[in-house]
């Protein structure tokens, strides 16, 4: 049986941001039309700390061209080459020099995407089981690449019982002895978090984790970041292991998502260590499977509406938390109402002790 | 005059429905999934979960013959369109009215599978023939350019073996029955007279066009008047400008000699898959502008005998 809840994060000055749960305000986040919705002055994560070396490399941010380079150990962010013969007008993201504020932390470099002046490490996401200076090993990282609009692939990950049904090779089925439900946002983050009691050991912990028992209780958070795109998904399996997972969906254009992934998997036994991170190869394609052609389908403004179930509540809030977003950001509002570099170990429920750095 | 939404479309041959797997077809830009259900009746809902969008037919059928989105394991009914489970919720299992897939109508005849995009529109008249072969072809030219080059030189599309199609007319394109029939001499391949100085024919191809679907009923007729084959071609719209085409055909009387042997193998049909482009643009419009006229005629007539399908 499902038990479900849907609250925003309490705050002692500031009353919820997200407030439309008015008829109206579902009719429109059940005709959302995610490819037009563009966020601005955030940090995007656009690549691994070790992809980015003396020599240029390219990435894009809502088809804003971005070349990586590191001058003396120090990164670069350019909207041009360096060998380029410059024939086109300087975006209004960059500086002076056409350079783009960039940090780097949790091993992977981030770059601004709106005016650069209001570039602020505080805006970064909290991501506490990365550590604060990156260093883990390559293999628990990949880049995995979509071909939807960002804000549809992390509906994706948000969404309770695709994962169920569509990953259940991976995951394991549907069965379990209760469930519960809980959606907490404010008006930068939607953070979902199922605990399920006695569900069916998922196969990739079976085989590479050892996991002899039928069942484990399972606590599983999916945390967005709207701005950002960036996700954690964090799942605590007993007996089985902590798997944190960044999972930024960077919109290199609006409908195409690239994902810098990072799965810390440090304290999993050793098989599971290695293994679990590329399991992202395989559920990515999965999703794919139904994003790619569900995407087109979000690209147009439709009178009809997207049904849903009790199980849509956390996607529904994060529809409805990223058109306010939008719609603020459309009026020229793009301050944060919302710390998002606080430390979220509480919200998601971190085992602080596994992630010290 | 019958309305573009209650057109009969053969999108499918019969064998191509199964319990087993959907079938994804379009009627224009309007996607379209086929399956049997626990029945083995045919049944078209709108390619579609109305849940998130994603395509049914990534989906699978179930034993009690519904079909289930392979997204998030929503059921539906295939008559109604209704649907009537989602994984995890045994404790709600009946949903507002408004909770539906878009559902078509759907009829099985002449081992083809016809959808009407109204459900409730008027099953067309039952056809009686049965077809031993057939095929399916997805051509890169849109529905009216695919009957365009039909009318105008049948080789460009389609191949009877042993058999050529010359340019002359033994009747032109008209009006009969609410049909566009034409007849067109033959010749036997591989040796045989140029066609423009041939005094009498062998062979004609007569052709009955539904105006508005396009579906032909092909018979090839030698000069005794004995058919010789008989086929059915049903070109679908499909999305970006791609024509589906489902065909089906049976061997009639069996000629004399090598022609017979030609005729009588395997598949004497064929349905081309590509066209040739260059020839495709020599290719002079002649009948296909006369078929525009008459078509136009045939459609503004205020009171049109036109069948929904094609008379048996």
């Amino acid at each position: 049986m499902l038990e479900a809840a849907d609250r925003p994060v309490s705050h002692d000055d500031t009353p919820a941001a997200t407030g439309g749960s008015s008829p109206a305000a579902l009719n429109a986040v059940n005709r959302w039309v995610p490819h037009n919705i563009v966020m601005r002055d955030t940090w995007f994560p656009v690549a691994h700390d070790y992809s980015v070396t003396g020599t240029p490399v390219r990435r894009a941010v809502y088809s804003h061209p971005i070349f990586l380079w590191r001058e003396d150990g120090v990164p670069v962010a350019s909207e041009f080459h360096p060998n380029e013969k410059i024939v086109r007008e300087k975006s209004e993201y960059t500086d002076a020099r056409g350079r783009y504020p960039v940090m780097e932390h949790y091993g992977v470099l981030w770059v601004w995407f709106g005016n650069p002046e209001a570039a602020d490490p505080v805006h970064l996401p909290s991501l506490p089981f990365l550590p604060p200076k990156g260093g883990l090993p390559r293999h628990m990282t990949s880049t995995v690449r979509f071909e939807c609009a960002a804000p549809i692939s992390l509906e994706n990950l948000i969404d309770l019982t695709h994962a169920d049904f569509l990953h259940a090779d991976v995951v394991g089925d549907e069965r379990s002895d209760s469930e519960t439900v809980e959606t907490f946002y404010d008006s930068e983050t939607v953070t979902m978090v199922r605990t399920c009691v006695n569900k069916s050991v998922a196969p990739v912990m079976k085989f590479f984790s050892g996991i002899r028992q039928p069942t484990q209780n399972v606590r599983q958070v999916i945390r967005i970041y709207l701005r950002s795109h960036c996700a954690i998904a964090y799942g605590r399996f007993t007996p089985g292991d902590d798997v944190p997972l960044f999972h930024p969906c960077t919109p290199e254009t609006r409908d195409r998502t690239r994902m810098e992934m990072v799965m810390n998997t440090t304290h999993a036994g050793r098989m599971f260590r290695h293994v679990m991170p590329k399991a992202g190869y395989k559920v990515s394609r999965q999703d794919s499977y139904m994003t790619s052609p569900q995407s087109p389908r979000y690209m147009r403004h439709t009178d009809r509406k997207d049904l849903h179930s009790k199980f849509d509540q956390a996607g529904q809030r994060y529809r409805m938390a990223m058109m306010e977003l939008a719609d603020r950001q459309e009026k020229g509002d793009f301050a944060y109402r919302d710390n998002v570099s606080a430390d979220c170990s509480d919200i998601i429920g971190l085992r602080k002790e596994l992630f010290q750095f | 005059m019958i309305r573009e939404q209650d057109l009969w479309w053969a999108v499918a041959r019969s064998e191509e429905v199964t319990s087993k797997a959907p079938l994804s077809v379009d009627i224009g830009d309007q996607p379209v999934v086929l399956w049997r259900d626990a029945q083995g009746i045919a049944r078209a809902l709108e390619d579609r979960c109305p849940h998130r969008r994603a395509p049914l037919s990534l989906g699978c059928i179930r034993d009690n013959g519904m079909i289930q989105c392979g997204y998030h394991g929503w059921s539906y009914d295939g008559e109604t369109g209704r649907l009537k489970e989602i994984p995890n919720m045994k404790d709600q299992q009946k949903f507002p009215p408004v909770y539906k897939a878009k559902a078509f109508g759907v009829v099985e005849q002449d081992g083809l599978v016809r959808v009407c995009l109204n459900a409730k529109a008027a099953p067309p008249p039952p056809a009686e023939t049965g077809y031993a072969d057939s095929g399916t072809v997805q051509v890169s030219l849109s529905h009216k350019e695919y009957l365009d080059a039909l009318y105008d030189d049948p080789n460009l599309v389609i191949a009877i073996r042993g058999v050529y199609f010359t340019p002359y007319l033994m009747s032109e394109l008209h009006e009969e029955g609410g049909m566009l029939v034409m007849e067109r001499n033959c010749q036997w391949e591989p040796l045989h007279w140029p066609s423009h100085f041939v005094a009498e024919f062998p062979l004609t191809l007569l052709t009955r066009t539904h105006p508005l679907t396009g579906e032909t009923e092909l018979t090839l007729r030698d000069d005794q008047f004995n058919d010789l084959l008989h086929a059915v071609l049903a070109p679908v719209p499909a999305a970006r400008g791609v024509t589906a085409v489902r065909w089906r055909a049976e061997r009639g009387v069996r000629p004399r000699g090598l022609h017979g042997k030609l005729l009588r193998g395997k598949n004497p049909l064929s349905v081309r898959s590509s066209i040739d482009g260059a020839k495709l643009r020599e290719t002079k419009p002649t009948v296909s502008l006369h078929g525009e006229d008459l078509r136009k005629a045939m459609l503004d007539a205020p009171q049109s005998d036109t069948d929904q399908t094609i008379a048996a």
